[in-house]
């Protein structure tokens, strides 16, 4: 695995850990009242977190210049640690063991992986 | 029964279909950014999203989420099938020991919350309705 490889890897990690971001700009966003269903969805935060998906799914495309399409949701699979994280912190969601155990795994297999890329 | 494993078939079309998104972002990946064929497929590749969000909004109606979300995982499967069959990726033992790995991780993880014997989730946090990727992440 070259420089340029884990260069154009990192913009898928980096997308995944965008979309992470704004799915919790959304998820904060729905557990909101508003006064209209327009509102529910032209407003700062949504708008913010749909157009980061977007460069999110830009990046993802630039990955794939370099990156083979099988790389994709492996590394995409990083998303479960900032779920766990992000969860935590911000909707004190418990981190368990079983937990802990399972992102082992999810890393353990990234890695093992990247070998065979 | 017989509805379950409709459900079954129904969740796997539909991630069969979803793991297509990214065949459409490997082929946009192939042509000039911001060309006609760009937009092309980065438009099937939403569009795809988009049925992608709608039908996981109705299997979640059908099933719980931690049995819908640990059936994901065989969206690593799709990844390399497809690479395999349209783009000439080769399968490697590393490659199947690492999703094997990762799969296990997934449905571990999934169900790390669930309690023995509970009902479908319902808590709000799982049916949102803003959530084109579904989850926080991915």
């Amino acid at each position: 695995m070259d420089t340029t490889f884990a260069l154009y890897a990192s913009f898928i990690l980096i997308g995944t850990f965008i979309s992470a971001i704004s799915q919790v700009i959304l998820k904060k966003s729905a557990q909101k009242t508003y006064s209209s269903h327009i509102k529910e969805y032209l407003n700062a935060p949504v708008i913010f977190a749909y157009s980061m998906f977007v460069v999110s799914t830009l990046l993802c495309i630039l990955a794939y210049r370099v990156v083979p399409l099988s790389f994709g949701p492996v590394l995409e699979s990083t998303s479960y640690i900032y779920v766990t994280i992000f969860g935590a912190v911000f909707f004190k969601e418990t981190v368990t063991s079983k937990k802990l155990l399972a992102l082992a795994l999810i890393l353990i297999g990234i890695v093992i992986y990247s070998f065979g890329v | 029964m017989a509805s379950r494993l409709k459900t079954y078939f129904v969740l796997h079309l539909l991630l069969m279909v979803y793991s297509c998104s990214g065949i459409m972002s490997k082929l946009a990946a192939g042509v000039d950014m911001f060309s006609l064929m760009f937009f092309v497929y980065y438009g099937a590749m939403l569009a795809i999203l988009g049925i992608y969000a709608l039908g996981w909004q109705q299997i979640l109606k059908r099933m719980a989420l931690t049995t819908a979300y640990s059936n994901r995982a065989i969206c690593i499967v799709w990844g390399i099938i497809w690479g395999f069959v349209f783009f000439a990726e080769p399968i490697t033992l590393q490659k199947i020991i690492g999703a094997i790995f990762i799969v296990a991780g997934v449905v571990l993880f999934s169900y790390a919350d669930a309690k023995p014997g509970s009902a479908p989730a319902k808590s709000s946090s799982e049916q949102l309705p803003h959530k084109s990727r579904t989850k926080l992440g991915e």
